[in-house]
């Protein structure tokens, strides 16, 4: 069944998730005993069987391996699946079996399916696709006024539920609704076809027809039944007019929609398509869906669609119109005139002017304009679409197909705009008929000026497709995610800040505050501001331009009133602009100050002047603390650490004044004097921990270049020096004292290395774990610090600019929670290795050697501050992440470094609707490691919106997860761990109930989410599965507590990827839409969901979890890959626990290594690999990532979804 | 005990290079008596004495001008005068080795925060008892330090504060005479628009009454 999964996922790349080989072969089939099956033969007869050919011969193409065999087990497989899994729906429980049972009917009646719709194949599912999109659009415009004055985000428990209820309420209406009237015989119908797919088609065609009724009630003001009545007669009525179109007229009818679906495809999914190989498999992909399309589409009442498509556009720019109405408003209003303001206004006014003469002519035409949009389209699109699949590029060939692909909306529309006087229509009424068709005549007026319209229409309404979840099983795109684009003007959007430096959880931010409650989703911002990167524009001026109220530095967004004035875009006060501004140096022009480079990127680096210098900058000061216990002797990392740092020491971070320092402790602390001069180093031991004192002032930190020979000799003896001890006791808070008192004239950072738990002097912990209690499903204790004296040392530490990184490398419970408090607020990283050891675990050594590689010679900053501003009427108030909050806004970083993010809750005080864009800007102020004081500023311009539709479409789901993550983390550890797992459950529940009551407005039972957050369920239920927040499987406290504290600090990506691996497949892998990096190429599998009926045996997969790669072999699987990329003759000579890929000169072994090394290369620490065998007890631990999958004690994705409905329904 | 050196620019006082102090005793003290330093670099310009100390409590600040930058040392007031000038003539012949060209082009403070090194190493020499017999006897030809002017550090910070505080009070004067004289003008126009008003409602008046009454 391999084979299907993969071709699926080829196909899928369209349009991220929606056709299996299955579930396209299968629709036929079920069609066949149902109603819409008969209608739906006269169509393919009409089309002839070309189709067919172009359809089928593809499929084989994308499913690699024995399709036969695995197909069969798998289809089972999934069968089984749906079985267990469904069994709430009615409706799919009896397709999918029927679905899966018939594979062989499969050719016979597919091809007949197929042949229906041999060009318009692809296309049903686009069409369907803008179809949903649009109607999503409607409901804002039509229900604004309709929700419930909500204002939690996490209501408490009881006032949730009485949410509900009202929820509930309502609902039985709405879903009912159709089910009642005259309607519901008509239900099977339109279900069934869509059953086939189930999984993905299912979901498309079903959500269709469903929501149809929802839509049109909204549209038209109809009641419900009315629209029932008339569905019936569409159907029929349906028939005629498709099979009477004029193939000629419908191709230019095609066109039109295949001009907006290139469109949507294009803006919205650029990234993916230049990922993924088209060449072929489009065609492929597009006759595999092509079933879908037929059995759903004709089912589906016909000409209502088209009428939705229309409508709903019109009403989407309409809506676009308006909302950026008020920015050409505010505009004039408030900046008079300006060269650069007038600039953007311009292309507000632009975009106004276009949706408004769209709007109009929409209104004032009527159906005779057709033709012409007709004519325009043929013109147009249809040629260009076609030659450019075969000349140009796989995009292009994509391109190609989805000018088919539109075709299916397209015809139907035809049928729809011509037969004005068909029966099916009288039920709407004349008026509602006007209404729908007007716009269709210009709708390739409509398209022209969406593409005019910088393309973010159509972005939104793909982000805006309904997603039925319980339905649509592949949602996994082909490539990962990406950060979703704001809805800004080209310019904006060309100098916005990179989303992997600053992301906002919505990428149009709510007006007020009430709209934002209404979304249910989470404000805040995640940023990771000293990343490394690749170009910096750094500014030597000696005025650094703020604004003179807030203090913001100037940035791209702001205006510009004249030359002389510009205007603030936090706070809006209007400043003068200094005279050295108006030098350009970059041009070295005067007169231009817009031209500047501060104002033409949005992160920039100015050198600070010493009025941002409390005092001569520090040097460089790295301390090292060393537990040499006995314990610490035993796990054998002084060795490691000593020839790490003795190969590093040239490349610590550093100028001439770089110092350095050692101290080691036991149940004592020891100094070394590294004096220049000595002949060696000299250890001077402290025993009184009780007070702790320095015995020599200038000795202990030395520096680095002068005493490097000593140094050299300190760390060549240093392991031999303790390999006797006997000593079992660790005094690590005297030695953190003695470190600060150390380190306090200067500060810097301290790197504490910890075997075990502190058990002597200040801050000696005991024990808290019970391990009978590490598989509780109760909640789990002492998440929290034993003690406040690690964190008061921070506050001290914060307070000298001392960073304290800690390094714990223990075997037994070392009590991280209290330790980890020492960096937490000063500022540091923690690094954790469970059950080190140098000998016994060779993964966890490569990982330490490599993790201290890094650690020592990334980048570092010094005495930093940080300051996030944001325009007026938004404010911060929860910050995530190590530092130290020192005023309300400013958080106090004694060192930054390149690996740790932040993260920021936001809440809307003062409406926005005054201003069109919010901007976030964060300056981060700090000494780089060679005494130069430097400001980096990042600044974040994101769309203001008052449709909460918009808020949908402008979600970010993967910083929405990260967000609830770091809230989760806070509230396990003030409240408890069960509290914060129903928070998340509850965040899943909300969005479905709040999405379904204020924006879908689709009358179908199951769980719909917006596209944009179709993954959120998956990526809530991977969270669940953590080490930090799960329950019932056995998690070492200090596991959990570690990785809560990755929550806080890993940045986004490195995030992502722990709480929702990637998964691809290897052995199969083509250069199809590979990447061409100086002449390696890099193939681009696609993404698999984590389910184990992804992975089968035959196949070698690769899992990437951030911090570790896991190569999976399977059982079966093919000689060659083990042969070409491991070295081994076959799968039995593999020994179980290789940890890397041999460099062998075959093409699959380039490919692996290359494919490895580009994922490796933009994270900071280097991932370690496992290869990991199927039948060795390490297939638990990959496995155990298989987040969609049923654990022990930790339910599957689809028990999850039905719990979450249960929820919803309560 | 030399507690804080710095180095800068006379021109516009920006700081080339400083020590970190290191001891007990930092923390706001020392902050205040940065800052004065940094006043000090701001009042400092091309007619100031070549080498002054400036008394600053039981603190005292020594500074040496030479070729446009300023060295200056802050130390107890029992610091012998002598050693602590040796010690900055000693950071100049080094600093104007390595750094004197140069110090005229660049515009980021504490440029040649690398210095740093030198000045501690240096520092420590003089500071050493043991050290401080051999320094001593070499630097005999320094002799002249009893005649360095000294004065009081308030002293020259206020002399600048006083005479700004002038300016300002000239400034706010002229303000203020230009908004008398402005008032005084628009009081003037107003009265007159006054008078004409009158003169002219008074023939409004007689011509409706010779127009009306009269005839």
């Amino acid at each position: 069944m391999s084979a299907p999964g993969y071709t699926n996922l080829n196909s899928s790349v369209s349009y991220s998730q929606n056709s299996t080989p299955n579930g396209g072969a299968a629709p036929p089939y079920q069609n066949g005993p149902t109603q819409a099956y008969q209608s739906m033969n006269p169509p393919p007869g009409c089309y002839g069987a070309p189709p067919q050919q172009q359809s089928y011969p593809t499929t084989p193409a994308h499913s690699t391996p024995a399709p036969g065999k695995a197909s069969i087990t798998k289809s089972a497989h999934s069968a089984n699946y749906y079985q267990s899994n469904h069994q709430p729906q009615q409706q799919q429980h009896h397709h999918i079996p029927q679905h899966h049972v018939a594979p062989s009917p499969y050719n016979v009646p597919s091809s007949q399916s197929y042949a229906t719709h041999p060009s318009s194949g692809p296309p049903p599912s686009n069409a369907q696709y803008n179809q949903q999109q649009q109607q999503q659009q409607q409901p804002p415009y039509a229900t604004p006024g309709s929700y419930y004055g909500q204002q939690l985000y996490y209501p408490p428990p009881g006032q949730h539920s009485s949410q509900q209820q009202q929820q509930q309420q309502q609902q039985p209406t709405l879903v009912t609704a159709p089910a009642s009237g005259p309607g519901a015989p008509l239900y099977p119908i339109v279900s069934y076809p869509s059953a086939p797919g189930s999984s993905q088609y299912g979901t498309l065609s079903s959500t269709q027809s469903t929501s149809t009724p929802g839509v049109m009630p909204t549209q038209m003001g109809a009641p419900l039944h009315q629209y029932n009545t008339s569905r019936p007669a569409s159907t029929t009525a349906v028939q005629p007019g498709y099979n009477a179109a004029p193939p000629s007229q419908l191709a230019p009818t095609v066109n039109g929609q295949g001009s907006t679906a290139h469109q949507h495809y294009d803006q919205s999914h650029q990234a993916s398509l230049s990922y993924n190989s088209y060449g072929g498999v489009t065609h492929s992909s597009g006759s595999t869906e092509t079933d879908r399309p037929p059995s759903g589409t004709p089912s589906t009442s016909v000409h209502s669609s088209p009428g939705h498509q229309q409508g709903v556009q019109y009403g989407y720019v309409a809506n676009s119109g308006a909302s950026s109405a008020p920015a050409t408003t505010s505009g004039p209003a408030a900046a008079p005139s300006s060269s650069s303001s007038e600039d953007e206004d311009d292309d507000d006014e632009e975009e106004d002017e276009e949706a408004g003469g769209d709007t109009s002519s929409s209104s004032t035409g009527s159906a005779s304009p057709v033709p012409n949009s007709y004519d325009s389209l043929e013109g147009g699109n249809f040629p260009d679409s076609m030659p450019s699949s075969n000349d140009m590029t796989n995009q292009a060939a994509s391109y190609g197909s989805y000018g088919y692909s539109s075709m299916q909306p397209a015809y139907h529309q035809g049928p729809a705009s011509h037969a004005d006087s068909s029966p099916s229509h009288d039920p709407y009424g004349q008026s509602s008929y006007q209404q729908y068709s007007q716009p269709f005549p210009n709708l390739s007026q409509l398209s022209a000026a969406l593409g005019g319209l910088s393309g973010v229409p159509e972005l939104e309404v793909e982000a805006l497709r309904p997603v039925n979840l319980l339905q649509e099983r592949n949602l996994l795109p082909p490539r990962p995610l990406e950060a979703p684009e704001p809805n800004l003007s080209p310019e904006l959007k060309k100098v916005n800040c990179s989303p992997q430096t600053f992301r906002c959880t919505l990428s149009s931010i709510p007006q007020t505050q009430a709209l934002l409650n209404k979304a249910r989703l989470p404000l805040g911002l995640l940023l990771h501001p000293f990343r490394d990167l690749q170009q910096l524009p750094v500014i030597t001026s000696n005025t650094i331009v703020r604004c003179r109220s807030c203090r913001t530095y100037i940035n791209p967004f702001v205006t510009f009133l004249d030359q002389r004035r510009w205007k603030c875009n936090l706070c809006y006060r209007v400043n003068d602009v200094p005279d050295e501004f108006m030098y350009n140096p970059v041009t070295r022009l005067y007169g231009e100050p817009h031209r500047r480079p501060e104002v033409q990127n949005a992160t920039v680096e100015f050198i600070a002047s010493s009025d941002y210098m409390l005092r001569p900058p520090q040097p460089a000061a790295y301390l090292f603390v060393l537990d040499v216990s006995h314990n610490a002797v035993e796990a054998g990392y002084l060795k490691y650490f000593c020839d790490s740092l003795m190969e590093n020491l040239d490349r610590l971070p550093g100028d001439s004044r770089t110092r350095v320092g050692f101290l080691t402790f036991d149940n004592t602390i020891h100094f070394y004097n590294l004096q220049e001069g000595l002949s060696q180093p000299q250890m001077l031991v402290v025993s009184d921990i009780d007070d702790v004192f320095i015995p020599s002032h200038d000795s202990l930190m030395v520096n680095l270049k002068e005493s490097k020979e000593l140094v050299k000799d300190l760390l060549t003896s240093l392991p031999a020096m303790f390999s006797q001890s006997r000593e079992t006791h660790s005094a690590l808070g005297p030695a953190l004292q003695a470190a600060f008192k150390l380190m306090s004239p200067t500060g810097g950072r301290v790197s504490v290395f910890q075997t075990q738990l502190p058990t002597l002097g200040a801050g000696a912990l005991q024990s808290r774990e019970d391990p009978n209690q590490r598989s509780s499903s109760k909640g789990v204790q002492h998440l929290g610090p034993a003690t406040d004296f690690y964190k008061k040392l921070a506050l001290d530490c914060s307070g000298q600019q001392i960073g304290v990184d800690l390094f714990l490398l223990s075997s037994q419970y070392a009590d991280l929670a209290s330790i980890s408090c020492i960096s937490k607020y000063s500022a540091g990283s923690i690094f954790y290795y469970p059950s080190f050891h140098y000998i016994h675990n060779p993964a966890q050594l490569e990982k330490f050697q490599k993790d201290l590689e890094r650690y020592l010679t990334r980048k570092i900053g010094f005495e930093a501050v940080m300051r996030i501003r944001c325009t007026k009427g938004l404010s911060i108030h929860t910050f995530h992440g190590n530092f130290f909050v020192r005023s309300t806004d400013l958080l106090s970083l004694a060192n930054v470094n390149p690996d740790s993010a932040f993260a920021v809750q936001m809440s809307i005080e003062d409406s926005l609707a005054d201003s069109s864009l919010a901007c976030f800007q964060a300056a981060l102020l700090y000494t780089s490691s060679k005494g130069k004081r430097r400001i980096r500023v990042h600044t974040l311009c994101l769309p203001v919106v008052n449709q909460l539709s918009d808020v949908y479409a402008g979600a970010d789901v993967q910083a929405v997860t990260c967000l609830l993550a770091n809230m989760a983390i806070d509230r396990s550890i003030t409240s408890s761990l069960s509290d914060a797992r129903d928070a998340l459950v509850n965040a899943v529940v909300d969005l479905v109930s709040a999405y379904k009551s204020n924006v879908s407005n689709l009358l179908q039972s199951g769980l719909v989410v917006p596209a944009a957050m179709r993954l959120f369920p998956v990526f809530i239920l991977a969270l669940l599965k953590q080490k930090a927040l799960r329950t019932g499987t056995s998690t070492r406290l200090d596991e959990r507590v570690f990785a809560m504290c990755e929550f806080k600090t890993q940045p986004l990506q490195q995030l992502m990827r722990m709480v929702h691996p990637d998964l691809y497949r290897l052995d199969n892998m083509s250069d199809q839409g590979a990447l061409h990096l100086n002449d390696t190429v890099v193939p681009q599998p696609h993404l698999l969901h984590l389910s184990a009926e992804r992975v089968s045996r035959d196949g070698a997969f690769l899992m990437d979890c951030g911090t570790v790669f896991y190569l999976w072999v399977g059982k079966c699987c093919n000689e060659m890959f083990i042969r070409d990329v491991l070295g081994y003759p076959n799968y039995a000579s593999i020994p179980p626990n290789m940890s890397h890929i041999p460099e062998l000169e075959t093409t699959l072994s380039e490919r692996v290594r290359a494919l490895l090394d580009w994922l490796q290369d933009n994270r900071a620490f280097c991932s370690t690999i496992h290869v990991v065998k199927d039948d060795t007890s390490a297939k638990a631990t990959f496995f155990q990532h298989m987040v969609e999958d049923r654990s022990e004690s930790a339910s599957s994705y689809h028990e999850f979804l039905q719990h979450v409905q249960q929820q919803m329904s309560k | 005990m030399i507690a804080l050196t710095m180095i800068a620019r006379v021109a516009d006082g920006l700081a080339l290079a400083a020590s970190i102090q290191e001891d007990e005793q930092s923390g706001r003290d020392l902050q205040q008596f940065q800052s004065q330093a940094k006043q000090l670099f701001r009042k400092l310009n091309a007619q100031s004495p070549d080498r002054c100390t400036l008394e600053a409590g039981d603190m005292n600040f020594h500074y040496v001008i030479a070729q446009g930058v300023c060295y200056l040392c802050l130390c107890d007031s029992a610091f012998p005068k002598k050693m602590a000038f040796a010690y900055l003539e000693d950071l100049h012949s080094e600093f104007y080795e390595q750094y004197g060209k140069k110090v005229p082009t660049i515009t980021r403070p504490y440029s040649f925060i690398e210095f740093d090194t030198y000045i501690q190493k240096t520092k420590k020499s003089y500071i050493d008892s043991r050290a401080r017999k051999n320094l001593s006897s070499i630097s005999t030809e320094l002799q002249d330090v009893q005649r360095i002017m000294v004065a009081n550090i308030e002293e020259v910070l206020q002399r600048g504060e006083a005479l700004s505080d002038l300016d300002n009070k000239a400034s706010n004067l002229f303000g203020m005479s230009q908004k008398y004289r402005s008032d005084a003008k628009y009081l003037n126009t107003r009265s007159t628009y006054a008078k004409v008003a009158a003169v002219s409602v008074f023939f409004l008046t007689l011509i409706i009454y010779v127009r009306f009454w009269w005839l």
